[in-house]
C-alpha cells in the first residue's frame, strides 16, 4: 500500500547530510527531480494520448520510480511502480484518487493540491484496462508530486 | 491395326532342335535385372519407334511382338497358338538368331524370356500328353497372357510391366514422354529407380538421426536448466547455511560477552558453560543486547559490525573489548583469535578504489557517485550497458556497479557478455526490480551481488566492505608494483588510470595468484552470501517503503 508519509526521511536526510561538504548538493538534486518529473508525466501523456505503447510507459513509470526513491520521495515512487506494472500488465487498476490522499499523514495539507491536470480515463480497446488505469495514475502522480514539492518548499523555506 | 494371320505353318523338328540347347535359359526367368531390363526396352522401343509410331507406350516390346506375330512373318518361328490365346517360340534358335537381332536388338532368348515375364506372360508348362506338343513339338515355347490374343490390339494397353517393388516409382512414363527418345528415357528412369531408392534410404536415415538429435538436444537443454535450478538451490542453501553460522556465531559471541562481564561483576558460573563459551569466541561483535537482536536478523556479519562499530557503539565496543581480555586472561582455555576478528576490528575502506557506474538516471548517478567518493572511491560513470562492455575492454576497476534497467543494452545482458572476457571484477547490480526471479537471473548473468535500489549509505558501504576489505586498490598495486609514476597520479583522477598492462584481455587463469583480487574461496564465498543478502535486501527495502 501506499505509504502514508510523503517524503521518507531517513533517506532525504542523508542525502541532506552531503551537504557539509557540498553546499545545495540535495537541492540541486531535488530541482533536478522536479524538471525530471514534470518531463516525465508530460511524456507518459503524451504516450496516453498518442501511441498509447504500454512498454514504453513501463519504462517511464520504473525510471521515475528510480530517481524519487533515490531521494526518498516515497508515494511519487509508489505512484510509478504502479505504472510500470500496468504497463507490464501484472496489474490492471489503480486505486481512487480519494482512497490514497486518505492515507496521507495527517500533518500534510491536501487541500491545495485536489486541483490537479488530468487525463481522461476512457480508452477503449483491448488495453483499455490498462490505460485507463495509467491515465488515473498519472493524474494521482501529479498530486503527489504537488503534495512532495510543498512538503519540500517547506522545508527548505523557499519556492522551487 | 489390321494384320493378316493367315499360314500357321509349323517346322516341328526345328524347334525342337533350336529349343534343346536353350532350356537352362529358363531358370533366369525370375532373375530379373534392371540392368537387362533397360536394354531390352530401349533396343525394342528404338526398333518399335522406327518401324511403328502409332502407339508407342510403355509396352512397346509387347506391340512390337504382337505386330510380329500378327504380320505373322516367321510362321516356322513363332506364331499364335490355335485358339489364339497364346503364341508359340518353335524354334528358338532361329528365333534367337533371326528375330532377336531385327526387332530387339539383341540375341540372347533368356533376355527375350525374362522381358516376357516382367509384361507377366507366362509359360505354358508342357504335359508329355499335350496334344498340342504333337502339333508345336515338345521344346516348344509357349506363353499366354489375358490380353495378348489374336487380332485383338485393343486388349494390348492392358499389359503392363509389372510393378516390382524397387521400380514402383517410375515404371509407367506417360505415353507422350517415351516417345521421342524412349531408349534414353528408359535408362534414366532405371538410373533414377536405384538413386531415388537410396535416396529415399538416406533420407529416412537422416530423417531419424535428425530427429535422435533434436531428441538428444532437448534433453542437454533440460538438464541444462535443471543444473542451473539446483546450483541455484545449492547456492540458496549455502547462503542460509552461512547466514546460520554468522547468527550463530553471532549468538557465542554475545553469550561470550554476557559471560565475562557477569565474572567481572563476580558472579560465578559454571565452569564448562563459561568454558565452552570462550572457545567459540573468534570474533568480537556488538556488545549489548539491541545490538545483537537486530543482527540476529542480518545475516550480514561485516555489514553490521562496520555499521555499528563506526556509529552509536564505539565506547561500548572498546568496554567490551577490554572485557573480552580480561576474560581471556582469566579462562583456561584462551579464544583464538581469528583473521577475521582482526578484520573486523579494523574494518576500514582503503582509499582509491576505482569503481565504474553504469547507470543511465542523472540523480542516481550524482547521489551514487558522491556516496562512493566519500568513501574515497574513484569514480567513472557510464549510461549504458554498451559503454559499460566498451569500458570494461580498455580499463579495469575495482568494482562495478551496474543498473539494470539501461538504454541500449540492460545491465543483465551487458554483464553476461563482460563475463566472457573478465571474470575477476566484482559486478553488483543496482535494481528496484528484486523479485526472486530477478535476482536469480542477475546471479546467473554473473552478477555478483544485488544492491536493491533505493540504497542507503550504509548499503552501499557494506557492499564495498564486502569485496574491497581485503583488497589493494588497483591504482596502488601498480605504483607499488610496476611504475612508480603512477603513484603520484591524484586519487580523484577519474580519467583513465592507466593500467593497460593490467587488461582484461589477459585470460583469468594467466593473472598469477598474487595479482588475483579474487581467490577462488573467496569468489566461492561472495557466492554463498548472495542470496542472504538478498533477504536483507528486501528487509532493507521494506524499510524505506
Amino acid at each position: 500500500m501506499i505509504p502514508p508519509e510523503v517524503v521518507n526521511w531517513s533517506i532525504l536526510n542523508e542525502i541532506i547530510s552531503m551537504d557539509e561538504d557540498d553546499p545545495g548538493f540535495s537541492k540541486s538534486l531535488i530541482i533536478q527531480f522536479f524538471d525530471q518529473a514534470i518531463t516525465t508525466f508530460d511524456e507518459m501523456e503524451k504516450q496516453l494520448t498518442t501511441t498509447q505503447n504500454l512498454a514504453e510507459l513501463d519504462n517511464l513509470g520504473h525510471f521515475l520510480k528510480g530517481s524519487s526513491a533515490a531521494l526518498g520521495l516515497q508515494r511519487i515512487a509508489w505512484v510509478c511502480e504502479r505504472i510500470q506494472n500496468l504497463g507490464r500488465r501484472s496489474e490492471s487498476t489503480f486505486p481512487e484518487k480519494e482512497i490514497l490522499l486518505s492515507t496521507v499523514a495527517e500533518s500534510v495539507d491536501i487541500d491545495t493540491v485536489q486541483d490537479s491536470a488530468s487525463v481522461a480515463a476512457n480508452f477503449t480497446g483491448d488495453d483499455s484496462a490498462y490505460l485507463n488505469a495509467i491515465a488515473k495514475a498519472l493524474t494521482q502522480a501529479r498530486v503527489e508530486f504537488k503534495l512532495a514539492r510543498k512538503e519540500l518548499c517547506k522545508y527548505y523555506g523557499e519556492e522551487f | 491395326m489390321s494384320f493378316d494371320s493367315h499360314n500357321l505353318n509349323v517346322d516341328i523338328p526345328a524347334v525342337m532342335k533350336a529349343s534343346a540347347n536353350l532350356i537352362p535359359a529358363e531358370a533366369d526367368l525370375q532373375n530379373i535385372t534392371t540392368e537387362t531390363t533397360t536394354n531390352i526396352s530401349g533396343n525394342k522401343s528404338k526398333t518399335n519407334s522406327s518401324k511403328n509410331n502409332s502407339k508407342a507406350a510403355s509396352n512397346e516390346f509387347v506391340r512390337k511382338l504382337y505386330n510380329i506375330l500378327e504380320n505373322n512373318e516367321y510362321p516356322d518361328i513363332v506364331r499364335w497358338t490355335a485358339r489364339g490365346d497364346s503364341f508359340v517360340v518353335l524354334d528358338t534358335g532361329k528365333f534367337t538368331t533371326k528375330i532377336l537381332p531385327n526387332h530387339f536388338k539383341h540375341s540372347n532368348f533368356a533376355s527375350f524370356v525374362r522381358q516376357l515375364n516382367k509384361y507377366d506372360f507366362h509359360k505354358i508348362k508342357t504335359k508329355p500328353d499335350d496334344k498340342e506338343k504333337l502339333i508345336y513339338g515338345e521344346l516348344s515355347w509357349e506363353f499366354q497372357h489375358p490380353c495378348f490374343r489374336i487380332h485383338d490390339a485393343s486388349q494390348l494397353d492392358n499389359i503392363k510391366r509389372k510393378l516390382t517393388s524397387q521400380k514402383k516409382m517410375d515404371d509407367r512414363p506417360p505415353v507422350g514422354v517415351n516417345k521421342n527418345h524412349p531408349s534414353q528415357q528408359n535408362e534414366q528412369g532405371a538410373m533414377h529407380t536405384v538413386s531415388n531408392d537410396t535416396i529415399n534410404l538416406l533420407r529416412k536415415r537422416v530423417d531419424g538421426l535428425e530427429k535422435e538429435l533434436r531428441m538428444y538436444k532437448d534433453e542437454n537443454l533440460n538438464s541444462k536448466v535443471e543444473v542451473q535450478k539446483l546450483n541455484s538451490k545449492y547456492n540458496t542453501v549455502l547462503s542460509s547455511l552461512v547466514a546460520f553460522k554468522t547468527v550463530n556465531e553471532n549468538l557465542m559471541n554475545n553469550f561470550n560477552i554476557l559471560c565475562s562481564t557477569l565474572v567481572n561483576h563476580g558472579i560465578e558460573l559454571p565452569h564448562p558453560l563459561y568454558a565452552t563459551g570462550n572457545y567459540h569466541s573468534s570474533k568480537s561483535t556488538g556488545p549489548d543486547s539491541s545490538g545483537n537482536s537486530s543482527k540476529t536478523h542480518n545475516p550480514l556479519p561485516l555489514m553490521v559490525q562496520d555499521t555499528k562499530f563506526h556509529s552509536q557503539q564505539q565506547g561500548v565496543v572498546h568496554q567490551a573489548d577490554s572485557m573480552m581480555n580480561i576474560s581471556n586472561n582469566t579462562t583456561i582455555s584462551p579464544p583464538v583469535k581469528s583473521e577475521e576478528s582482526l578484520d573486523l576490528n579494523n574494518i576500514v575502506l582503503r582509499k582509491g578504489f576505482h569503481v565504474l557506474l553504469v547507470e543511465d538516471d542523472a540523480i542516481s548517478i550524482q547521489l551514487c557517485s558522491k556516496f562512493l567518493r566519500k568513501y574515497g572511491c574513484t569514480v567513472e560513470v557510464v549510461t549504458d550497458g554498451l559503454s559499460a562492455i566498451s569500458t570494461l575492454e580498455k580499463f579495469r576497476y575495482d568494482l562495478v556497479l551496474m543498473d539494470i534497467v539501461m538504454p541500449n543494452l540492460d545491465g543483465a545482458t551487458a554483464t553476461s557478455i563482460i563475463r566472457s572476457f573478465d571474470n575477476q571484477t566484482p559486478i553488483i547490480a543496482m535494481t528496484g526490480n528484486i523479485e526472486d526471479q530477478d535476482l536469480i537471473t542477475y546471479l546467473q548473468h554473473g552478477m555478483n551481488d544485488i544492491l536493491a535500489k533505493p540504497f542507503t549509505r550504509d548499503d552501499l558501504h557494506s557492499m564495498l566492505i564486502r569485496y574491497l576489505k581485503d583488497r589493494v586498490p588497483l591504482c596502488e598495486q601498480q605504483s607499488s608494483q610496476q611504475d612508480r609514476r603512477l603513484s603520484s597520479q591524484s586519487s580523484h583522477n577519474q580519467s583513465n588510470t592507466p593500467q593497460q598492462h593490467l587488461q582484461l584481455s589477459v585470460a583469468p587463469q594467466q593473472i598469477s595468484p598474487s595479482s588475483t583480487q579474487f581467490p577462488s574461496s573467496n569468489q566461492s564465498q561472495s557466492a554463498f552470501h548472495n542470496t542472504a543478502y538478498d533477504e536483507n535486501s528486501h528487509i532493507l527495502k521494506k524499510q524505506h517503503t
